[in-house]
């Protein structure tokens, strides 16, 4: 009897984990629907998450951090000093870190003139950035020596052959 | 002395003058190379490695096959211009491709050449992924390409490498810009790019400091500034990342924008006129007054009809969400300051078709600006009128009607006949446009929306071009484009000697 009552706990407790884990997935929106259901979502709390971009665009106390999350990509409005935990923002040599962002989405921000954005209550890094190994294959670089050489050649070519057209 | 034997010489003179266009495309290769040496990024670097050499080697190819033609200048005609014009046009689209392809950042050669077609044309749509992660270098490429391809790639390619450019006035009406600002085609180059340099510097230098009042730092402030100020002038649209023009946020950024794409939509001849002293002309002009009119009435008519809606409700908000897309649209630059979609979800049917009007309509002639321009609409609306005052006039009375264009102009039959030709030539293609994008199930007002931005080399998008959207509609979109931006003529003149090449191959 025991034994059933530890088994039917332990399968409550994990379908519990389960149910629990995806209303958190759930909570998370992607930055396209928020586009998407503009209306809908205006004026409402949401949490989104994705990658810092470019750098943070300092403007008085607060700053711009704009997020891509593969979907699209949305400017983030907060204060300047949390701006100072994020530490790496993508570009073409680092993968930015990966925020989650709780705050309120605006379709039309009445204070930044109609921008589509969310103004932030609480920031957290999930996964701090990294620079991006940026390895040549080998086979590139030598095909790009052989048509220098091939176009150093007929560079030679064509100044004999229109030298002695000249000529 | 004539050394031109056979009667395939055309071959010959077309493939001299091509090889010339793609060698100084090759050329300017040198300064993405410099770029990603000066910040390391070694993919890139040899990304443009690659593709400069095999410029270099077609380039030189194509010349040394013509060669004779440095003997025979005098055989060279309109038709080869307007060949070389559009040959050159496909040859350097798939060579300009060659480092986007190699960058990882296209699914496809097709995107890649979607993508330089979109910005040799200033048309400014994309389809390279993932944006906020190319290099520096591939971003100056994919700007450069939009700056070099509204000035004129062809006479920019040709004034600068021929010693000689007597005849090169053909080559410059083939890239559909038939202006003479002065005598000779090579001082007119010059003026042309030397308007354009100096506004290089002076827009990079506004957008620099301006940029770094809005929180970029100082490098970031510098290449922002000159990719915005290449877009803008050129009314290209492209921006170095994926929200476009949303990416920074400010009004004051935006509102320069808006200056340099206004300008760079604007006559050359209109800029040389003003330069020179004579100020009068901006307000005299039939294009300044065309523009002026129809933005103003479809900035009026877009602003009442989102007013309703209720999204947008202050002054500035209407100006930066609603004026600034109509302007943009006008001018055929394709900035945007609103998500693609939301054109889809809020502008609603009446809001979609203001901008595709304006689309259509496009910029001044003889611009960076796309569109069946000002001009033509002015002509056919001044014909109109004169038809008007004709039937009310006595049938004694011959009248000769005028038009302001620089300098005063007879409004000739042939005129308008010619304006009217390229303004049906631009609805077809639209249209065509538009039932493709049905066919493959989109809704009308989106499919007209995306036909009349491809159509036009505005940019905007309405949320159809996507890496994912029907192969067909993305050669459709390319050949759309191409058409657009070479008004027709030279693209028809090279399909007649293509036909007329494989006509006397099969008669010999």
């Amino acid at each position: 009897m025991l034994d059933k009552i530890i088994k039917t706990f332990m399968l409550t407790v994990s379908l519990l984990f389960c149910l629990n884990g995806s209303v958190l997935a759930a909570d998370v929106i992607e930055l396209n629907q928020l586009v998407e259901n503009a209306e809908a979502m205006d004026g409402q709390s949401v949490t989104v998450s994705g990658e810092a971009i470019g750098e943070a665009l300092e403007r008085g106390d607060h700053a711009w951090v704009n997020i891509n999350d593969g979907t699209n990509a949305m400017g983030i409005w907060m204060p300047l000093d949390v701006t100072q935990h994020i530490k790496v923002f993508g570009d073409y040599k680092h993968h930015g870190d990966q925020l989650q962002i709780t705050g309120v989405f605006n379709r039309a921000c009445a204070q930044h003139g109609g921008d589509v954005d969310i103004h932030s209550d609480s920031i957290t890094v999930l996964m701090a950035g990294y620079a991006t190994d940026e390895s040549v294959p080998a086979l590139k670089i030598i095909i790009g020596l052989m048509l220098m050489c091939l176009a150093s050649v007929l560079g030679m070519i064509y100044f004999k052959a229109i030298k002695k057209s000249a000529g | 002395m004539n050394t031109f034997n056979g009667r395939f010489y055309s071959i010959f003179i077309i493939s001299y003058y091509t090889g010339f266009v793609v060698l100084g495309i090759a050329l300017l290769m040198v300064l993405p190379i410099l770029t990603a040496v000066g910040l390391q990024e070694w993919n890139p670097f040899w990304d443009f490695i690659i593709t400069m050499a095999i410029s270099v080697i077609l380039g030189l190819l194509l010349i040394i096959i013509g060669k004779q033609t440095r003997h025979n200048k005098s055989f060279v005609q309109w038709k080869h211009g307007f060949v070389v014009a559009s040959l050159s046009w496909i040859i350097l689209m798939f060579l300009c491709a060659i480092p986007y392809l190699l960058s990882g950042h296209v699914n496809s050669i097709l995107d890649a050449c979607f993508d330089v077609m979109s910005g040799f044309t200033t048309t400014g749509m994309v389809l390279t992924q993932d944006l906020d992660h190319i290099s520096l270098s591939l971003n100056l490429w994919r700007h450069m390409l939009t700056f070099i391809g509204g000035q004129g790639m062809i006479v920019l390619a040709l004034t600068f490498l021929l010693k000689e450019t007597s005849g090169a006035y053909i080559f410059y009406v083939g890239e559909a810009k038939d202006i003479d600002l002065v005598p000779n085609v090579k001082g007119t180059a010059r003026i042309i790019w030397k308007i354009s340099m100096v506004y290089l510097l002076i827009g990079t230098a506004a957008l620099w400091i301006d940029g770094m009042t809005i929180g970029l730092n100082p490098l970031s402030a510098f290449f922002n500034g000159l990719f915005i100020f290449a877009s803008s002038w050129s009314t290209g649209g492209f921006a170095p990342y994926t929200q476009n023009m949303m990416y920074y946020h400010s009004f004051s950024y935006e509102n320069l924008t808006i200056i340099f794409f206004i300008l760079g939509s604007l006559n050359f001849g209109l800029h040389h006129a003003i330069l020179s002293g004579n100020k009068k002309e901006l307000l005299k002009n039939i294009e300044t007054q065309s523009f002026f009119i129809s933005s103003f009435l479809a900035s009026i008519l877009a602003v009442m009809w989102l007013a309703r809606t209720g999204i947008y409700n202050d002054a500035i908000t209407m100006f930066r969400r609603v004026v600034y897309n109509v302007l943009s649209a006008h001018t055929t630059t394709g900035f945007g300051s609103v998500y693609a979609r939301q054109f889809a979800l809020e502008w609603g049917d009446f809001g979609i078709l203001i901008l595709v009007i304006v689309m259509l309509i496009g910029g001044s002639a003889c611009s960076t600006a796309g569109g069946f321009k000002g001009l033509r609409v002015g002509i056919i609306f001044n014909s109109i009128l004169a038809d008007v005052k004709r039937l009310l006039a006595s049938e004694r009375n011959v009248k000769v009607f005028r038009f302001h264009h620089i300098k005063d102009q007879i409004l000739s039959d042939g005129l308008v006949k010619a304006s009217a030709l390229i303004i049906i030539c631009y609805l077809i293609t639209f249209a065509i446009g538009t039932l493709i994008g049905t066919y493959y199930g989109y809704p009308l007002a989106s499919a007209a929306f995306e036909a009349a931005s491809i159509t036009g080399n505005v940019g905007l998008s309405i949320g159809i071009t996507t890496p994912g959207m029907p192969t067909v509609m993305k050669i459709y979109y390319i050949i759309a484009m191409y058409l657009g931006r070479l008004e027709f003529l030279s693209v028809f003149a090279l399909i007649g000697f293509i036909i007329g090449g494989i006509k006397k191959c099969w008669t010999k």
